[in-house]
Formats: structure tokens, sequence, C-alpha cells
């Protein structure tokens, strides 16, 4: 039980930060985010994404165009708000230091 | 050959086979429910669902074709995820964001619709601390029955407490954690449960007056329902007071029945209407009596049987022949009826008139005999001439009680000629003249003069085991003008146009054993003293004659 609660917060705010890394890089559409998150093999199924951006949304790192479509509905192109830069880079920062905090623990047991 | 449904997501139409839509929507109400109690469900279902569609046109267009079929749905359900695969991914991090997930095993307090006798309150508490439903039950009983305070709590509790409408309400209430995969109920249901549950935070902070209104229309309802209830016990209890009325009206025939027909009518011929029946015609008279009243109990017995309890039947034959007999039956009553009514057709009337001795003083004290007469059998055996020498034996029926109706009437008139009279005018009916005159031959009535006092007997005499024939003497007194005439309080039930009552008002005399009356022209009246002195010596006689 400790160790799946463990997993599920690790997974979730790597999870969070890797969305907002992707989306970084430009206007991005929710089954783009999908194909790098599974091939990352962070995500398996498109649904829980949902949730997640509306989320991050809701809390003001991101924004979306509608753009139309040629096969169907009008899409939600996502892309960071100018908060949500912040953010990433101070999740940058925390990303460093926790995988050399992790690599420094780790690296005396191996 | 499918059959396909046309449906629309947001805006984009899609031809779809049914199997698939089943899937499909089947998929859709478990997402809507997942996200149900977020915040942001419906943007996120809308997400979901246009992506659903794009990935539907992106198929058709790939595959070239026009339909969607389950297999399609099947691939995009497995690339969208499952509410499981949802569920594992998120975890707990929906559970502390959402206070209205249910998906804990935390109880609450809820009314219970599926186990209630007024408005689920007993039922809902017994969920909540997970007691038996009894027990509340039993408490609130006990709680009104000891001042009352349980039905107003009751009444609060119905009141604040929402009820349960949906299932994840009833869930949550009886603490079962919510599986969503156990979701499987048609479309409208779960989503009218689904709207529900969105609309949960307005029903919470719902103001008082709509909950009261809710309250009333629940109340309306739960009366309703307990008065269908306990009307089904009325109904039993009514049933069961006929079927014990109905059994004691058969024993009681039957016993009636046996008595008269098995030992005889003899005994019971005094009285009437059974006086009326010819020993001839009796046993006869008593069995169609006995059927007519018999078989209309059985039958409502059998009905409150049939009609109530739902035990046996009455067929069609039984009906019938239950009919029949009974008709049969009214028709020999009907019959001997009048056969015995027959017995009534003719009246005779004979007289006979005693002359009276005439007193010095004019005066004539008429008295009810109360001394017993024996007939002449009675007198041989009781040996009353060695064994009440010298004795009287009282009559302590000369009320009149034993025979029912009287059959003795005295009248005063004035007479023409100077001595007075007594003419006995016996009267009795039967079938034609002969029986009646013979009827009324066959009757006795015991007059008797000692001096100035008169004694009248109080009754006919008849030989014993006779019917009934109505029998009756009118004695006519015929006295000369200006007598006087005392009648004793006791025949005040045999006089005919004569008051004592209004005699004794007159005199101001409430208990006086007796009554003057003197004999005018226009007949009878009464003595009405004026002097004191007088109705002294009045009184003075009458017990100088009471002394004799």
């Amino acid at each position: 039980m400790i160790v799946e609660n463990t997993q599920t917060q690790m997974r979730k705010g790597i999870l969070e930060y890797c969305i907002l890394s992707i989306i970084a890089k430009g206007e991005t559409y929710a089954s783009d985010i999908i194909a790098e998150l599974k091939k990352a093999q962070l995500l398996v199924v498109e649904g829980t994404l949902y949730p997640l951006l509306t989320r991050l949304k809701n809390n003001g790192l991101l924004t979306y165009n509608w753009v139309e479509s040629t096969s169907g509905p009008p899409r939600k192109y996502y892309i960071l708000s100018d908060e949500g830069r912040n953010v990433l880079e101070q999740l940058d920062k925390t990303w460093e230091e926790l995988a050399f905090a992790v690599q420094t623990a780790i690296g005396d047991r191996k | 050959m499918n059959k396909t449904i046309i449906i629309n997501i947001n805006g984009i139409v899609f031809h779809i086979e049914e199997d698939a839509y089943e899937i499909l929507k089947n998929y859709m109400t478990d997402v809507k429910r997942h996200f149900s109690n977020s915040a942001d469900s419906l943007e996120i279902t809308t997400d979901i669902e246009n992506r659903i569609a794009e990935m539907f046109s992106e198929t058709l267009t790939r595959d070239n074709k026009q339909v969607i079929v389950e297999q399609d749905v099947n691939s995009i359900i497995e690339q969208m995820g499952t509410v499981s695969d949802f569920e594992h991914a998120e975890d707990d991090s929906n559970a502390d964001a959402n206070p209205l997930n249910y998906a804990t095993a935390t109880r609450r307090l809820f009314r219970d619709p599926d186990d209630h006798l007024l408005g689920g309150v007993c039922a809902g508490v017994g969920n909540y601390f997970d007691i038996d439903t009894v027990w509340i039950r039993l408490a609130f009983a006990i709680a009104i029955a000891a001042g009352g305070t349980g039905l107003f709590l009751y009444i609060i509790l119905w009141i604040v407490v929402p009820k349960a409408v949906t299932r994840s309400d009833r869930m949550a209430m009886k603490g079962e954690k919510q599986n969503l995969q156990g979701f499987k109920k048609n479309f409208e249901d779960e989503m009218s449960s689904f709207k529900q549950n969105v609309s949960n935070f307005g029903q919470e902070a719902r103001p008082f007056v709509y909950k009261a209104r809710d309250f009333t229309g629940d109340f309306f309802h739960h009366l309703g329902m307990f008065i269908r209830g306990t009307g089904k016990v009325f109904i039993k209890i009514f049933g069961v007071v006929v079927l014990l009325a109905g059994l004691v009206a058969l024993v009681a025939l039957i016993v009636t029945l046996v008595a008269f027909v098995g030992f005889g009518s003899s005994r019971h011929n005094d009285l009437f209407p059974f006086e009326i029946v010819t020993s001839a015609h009796a046993t006869n008279f008593y069995l169609c009596a006995f059927i007519v009243a018999f078989v209309p109990v059985l039958s409502i017995m059998l009905m409150t049987l049939k009609g109530i309890f739902n035990v046996g039947t009455i067929g069609k034959s039984t009906g019938t022949v239950f009919l029949v007999v009974w008709l049969c039956s009214l028709g020999m009553l009907i019959f001997y009826g009048v056969k015995i009514a027959e017995n009534f057709r003719e009246s005779a009337r004979f007289t006979q008139t005693v002359n009276i001795k005439p007193t010095k003083n004019n005066t004539y004290y008429l008295k009810l005999n109360d001394i017993k007469y024996f007939s002449h059998d009675d007198s041989v055996r009781l040996d009353i001439k060695d064994h009440f020498k010298n004795m009287i034996v009282i009559d302590d029926d000369y009320n009149g009680f034993n025979n029912g109706r009287r059959s003795v009437t005295i009248k005063v008139e004035k007479s023409d000629v100077k001595a007075p009279e007594l003419e006995e005018s016996y009267s009795a009916k039967g079938g034609n003249y002969d029986d009646a005159l013979f009827n009324a031959r066959n009757t006795s009535y015991v007059f008797a003069q000692q001096d100035s006092v008169l004694k009248f007997d109080y009754t006919l005499r008849k030989r014993p085991n006779l019917p009934w024939h109505d029998e009756s003497i009118t004695l006519t007194l015929r006295v000369p003008l200006n007598t006087k005439v005392v009648i004793d309080q006791k025949l005040d039930n045999y006089l005919e146009n004569i008051s004592l009552y209004d005699c004794r008002v007159a005199n101001k005399q409430d208990s006086a054993p007796s009554s003057i009356f003197v004999m005018t022209e226009n007949g009878l009246r009464c003595k009405v003293d004026t002097l004191v002195t007088a109705k002294k010596d009045s009184i003075k006689v009458d017990s100088a004659a009471a002394a004799q």
C-alpha cells in the first residue's frame, strides 16, 4: 500500500512536469502529448490526460486555442501561460536537485 | 445486416451499429459518473467526447467506411482507457480534493426509501449505525409512547435528513464502497442519477422551505401507504369478527333446532311466537325456518373467507345448491306460515252474565286475585287440600308476565237495572267458526265475590299443552248510578278507559294502593276529595276493606 502510494505520488509529480515540458515546446494537441508520454512510457491511456490538462489550465499554468480540424470537431491546442513558464523553470531546478539527490542517494547503494 | 443508430457528438453525426452504440453508451456513462464528482466534469467529459469524435472520424477516413462497428469502439476505449485505468492513474489524488466523493467506506445518513414504514428514518439511522432497523424502530416506539419526544424527533429527522434517491446515495447510506464498474444500468437511469449527483451541491444547501415541501409531499405519500397497510389489517379484523359472529349464529341456530325438534316444543309453547305454532306443523316449520336462517349465514362466512382471507371457494354448483335449498325452505316456510295463519282466520265470541250480589253501602272493591289457581290435576298432584289446609297459595305470576299477552280486559259501565252484574265475553280464533267457538269454550275464567270485594283473576285459563288461539276475555262490570267503585292499583294493567294514574294525581296521592270512582250519568268518574276529613274517611274505609 505504501509502495503504491509512493509510486503514485512520484509518478504524479513527474507526469505534470513532463506535460508542462512537452507543451513548452510549442502549441500542442492532446493526442500529441499522449504520443510523447506513451513513448516515454509514463502514460498508457488517453483518458487520464484530460483531467490533468483541465487542472493545470484551471491553475493558470496553461491556456488553449481552438483550432479548426478537418477530421472532426475543433481541437484544443495547449500553450504555456507566463505563470506556467515560471513554474516550469522552478520545476527544472527542482528536478535537477532531485535528480542529483537521487543519484547521490542510490549511487552509494549500487 | 445490422441496425445502425445515428448519434451526434458535439455537432458531428456518426452512423454507429447498435451493439457498438451500447458499448459506447455504457462507456460514456461510466466516464461521466467517474468525473461527476469533479468540478470540471463537464469540461473533461466534453474533451473526451470530442477526442472520441475525432478518432471516429479518423477511423472512418482511414478505413474508408461509413459505419462505426463494435471493434472500432473497443479500440478507441482501449486507447482512451477505461474508468479503472483512470482510477489507477489518479488514485487518491481526487479523493481529498473532492468532498462529495463517496468512493470511501464512510457512511452517510439518508432516509431509506427501500425499507420504510413511514419516512424511512429508522431504516436510515439503522443503516448509519449498522444496527438492525428493528431496534431503532423499537427505540422510537418507546420514545413516542413515553411522552411523545420520539414523534417530535422523528418528524425533525424526516425533514432534515435527505432521502436516498440515487444508487450512490444508497451505497453511501449502507457504507458500501462504490465500484464504478458495478454500475451497469440503462442510460436514462444513469443519466438521471448523474444529474442528481451534479446537483447535489444545490440539494445540500436547499432552503428549509423546499425541504418542508418535500416533507409534506413525502408525508402524504407515506400516510397513504400506511393507511393502505393498516386498512388491510382492519379488513382482516373485520373478517375475523364476521366469521366469529357467523360461527356463534350457526351454533345458536343448531342448538335451537335441536331444542325444538329434538326435545319437542311443548315446553316453549307459552312464549310468543312459538305458542302460535300448532304441533302438527311444528317440526317442518322449525326446520324450514332453520334452513332459511342457516344458509345465508353460512354463505356470508364462506364469502368472508374467500374475499378477505382468500381461503376456500364457493363453487358455482355449491352456490346454486345453496340458492335452491334456501328458496325451497323459504317457500315451505311461507306455506306452513300460511297454514298456521289459517288457524286464526275466523273468530268467535260468546257472552255470559254473572249476577253480583248487591251490597248495602253500594260500594264495590275491585281487586286482583293473587291466589294461585290450580287445575284439578295439579291440585291432586300437590295434594293441596291436605298440605295447605287453611293456607293460601300466592301466585307470583299475577303480573301477567308468564303468558306474554294480556288476555283479560276489565271495563266498568253504567247499569240500566238496579242490580249490578258482570258480563264475561269470551273470544278465540280458529280455522273456521266451529273451531274458534270450540277454542273459546275451551277456556275458563275465575271470578269471585266476597261480600263487597270483587276478585278478578289475572289470566284466562286454558288446558295446558294447547296451542294459542288468541283467546281473550272482556269483563264488563255494570253498576247502577252513584255506585262507588274502589279499584285496586294492581288492576291497572287490565283496565280499559279508566286511568288510575289520573285519579291519583287528582287526589294528590301518588302512592295510594287504590283509587275511588263513582258511577255518574256520563260513566265512571274519579272521586276527588276536596276536604281533608273526607279523605281521611275514605282512607279509613279503604283500610277497613283491605282488612277484609
